[in-house]
């Protein structure tokens, strides 16, 4: 019921959009009309030229967020297990929490070149907090009683990471996922407006050159779909592996 | 011979108070004895002293002779809350002391679901610890600390939380399971007709040292009926007096 109503609104912004845009003669370059968003979407979909940048785009994400996320992971780990390297290292990575990571863009093409390699990097980086930041939380949130149990028990202290600390602390941890996933499109995007040659970031830049408005809306379409898509997996994952409890 | 011995424990925290001063207390074995005090009088840091969860600063704690220098397998233990892992069945739950040392064969499963049987909670094995009621939580939890069939089982006042029949109904379990092995147990509670129900002997604690220790000469097996003869409440009232000696000492002093 609901989910009609908001299908409907859709719809009626859509229309009120098209017929305004036509009656006031608003230039295309400024606002297209949704009906030639569409058809620039139907086009580049059904033409194949949207879909190698879609690939690109899609491809520097998961590479990125797989990346960050496995070191973000283990670095938080690694970070809430020894109290020491945590002392030693935590004013640095707040530091570098602080410095706005797509501001290292121009020094990744320096280093990496343009291309997939700086935005792949770029993306991880951004992940990279998320999960360390979550991952220290949730492994440190572990209720007293359940180590004491676990000491009561003589667990080795693998043991205890792995059947108690990791499982206690993964709704946390998987909350810091979902973040990391919509921080990797962002980044993604953002990297390739920097140092793309594919990629649908790439495609807004050279839509803008071309003065393209409705190629650059068409885009924004792929890229808030793709968004939606990668958001309702993580969600979907995450209800999987918290009502499936792990065998440890 | 004495199954515990506690000898001279006491126990100190850096900031130089002392949470219990020369304890000395011995269980024998196959003996159930309860430690009764009000909140902050060191009862539970006495228990998780026996248990080698917290070291003595002086004195010793011997089990079978042997002092005590961590947590060992012949102890079993019991928290003030179930302390289940909420994504573990209760299966899985039960055996985990056994899984932490080896994988569970299936005479430990069999084991497993004969306690399971004897609390209660017969089809039940594959719940999620969220799926289960207060008591139920309880009784897995004390399932759990039996199921190593340790020698000696300690608890920490594991029924505080629960209604008054279900705390009777799993202070039934607690004597029925004890007894198959003649389990030697100490019993931490507030609780004054709880410690008479169940144990041989009742040991009071206050401010860190005990006060005083009373037998319970109540035959067993004990049953409902007990709770509500003139001999039980004499008992309790004893113990009573106990727990406010010094106190009511100081109020009659005073009225006087």
């Amino acid at each position: 019921m609901v989910r009609a109503a908001s299908a409907l609104l859709l719809v009626l912004l859509l229309a009120g959009w098209e017929v305004y845009c036509r009656m006031a003669g608003v230039s295309a370059l400024v606002v297209p009309l949704p009906s030639a968003v569409l058809r620039t979407l139907w086009d580049g979909l059904a033409g194949g030229y949207l879909l190698p940048h879609l690939w690109v785009t899609t491809a520097e994400m998961a590479m990125g967020l797989a990346a960050g996320c496995t070191v973000g992971f283990l670095a938080g780990v690694l970070l809430a297990e020894v109290p020491m390297l945590r002392r030693l290292f935590y004013p640095y990575i707040l530091a570098s929490q602080v410095v706005p990571k797509l501001a290292l863009g121009p020094l990744f093409i320096v280093w990496f070149g343009f291309g997939m390699t700086s935005t792949v990097v770029i993306t991880a980086l951004i992940c990279f907090f998320p999960l360390l930041e979550n991952t220290m939380t949730g492994l440190q949130q572990v209720d007293p009683n359940k180590r004491e149990l676990f000491r009561m028990l003589r667990a080795t202290r693998l043991q205890t990471l792995l059947r108690l600390k990791i499982p206690s602390g993964l709704p946390v941890i998987l909350a810091g996922l979902r973040v990391a996933v919509v921080l990797a499109l962002v980044g993604a995007v953002v990297g390739e407006f920097i140092g793309g040659r594919q990629g649908l970031g790439a495609s807004i830049i050279a839509a803008q050159g071309m003065m393209d408005s409705t190629m650059m809306f068409a885009l924004f379409i792929v890229i808030t779909l793709l968004g939606m898509i990668v958001y309702q997996a993580a969600a979907g994952f995450e209800r999987w592996l918290l009502r499936r409890p792990w065998k440890g | 011979m004495s199954f515990v011995s506690i000898e001279q424990a006491g126990y100190g925290v850096p900031s130089g108070g002392t949470i219990l001063d020369r304890i000395d207390w011995t269980i024998g074995e196959g003996e159930f004895h309860a430690l009764v005090g009000r909140s902050g009088c060191g009862k539970t840091t006495l228990l998780k002293l026996v248990a080698g969860l917290l070291a003595p600063s002086t004195g010793t704690v011997r089990i079978q002779g042997q002092p005590v220098r961590g947590p060992g397998a012949q102890v079993g233990f019991v928290f003030q809350a179930p302390t289940l892992l909420e994504w573990r069945t209760v299966l899985d739950n039960l055996l985990l002391p056994v899984s932490l040392e080896r994988r569970p064969r299936p005479a430990d499963r069999r084991k497993a679901e004969e306690l399971l049987d004897l609390v209660g909670l017969t089809g039940l094995e594959e719940r999620y610890p969220s799926q289960l009621s207060g008591g139920q939580q309880s009784r897995v939890a004390l399932a759990r600390a039996l199921v190593t069939e340790p020698p000696l089982l300690l608890l920490d006042e594991p029924f505080a939380a629960l209604d008054a029949i279900t705390r009777e109904e799993l202070q039934n379990d607690l004597l029925k399971l004890c007894a198959r092995h003649r389990t030697t147990v100490l019993f931490v509670t507030h609780d004054i007709a709880e410690a008479v129900y169940l144990a041989d002997r009742v040991a009071v604690m206050e401010g860190g040292r005990l006060r005083h220790a009373l037998p319970v000469p109540l035959a067993r097996p004990r049953g409902r009926d007990v709770r509500y003869s003139p001999r039980f409440n004499a008992l309790c009232l004893e113990l009573r007096h106990a727990m406010d000696g010094s106190k009511s000492d100081v109020a009659l002093e005073r009225a006087s």
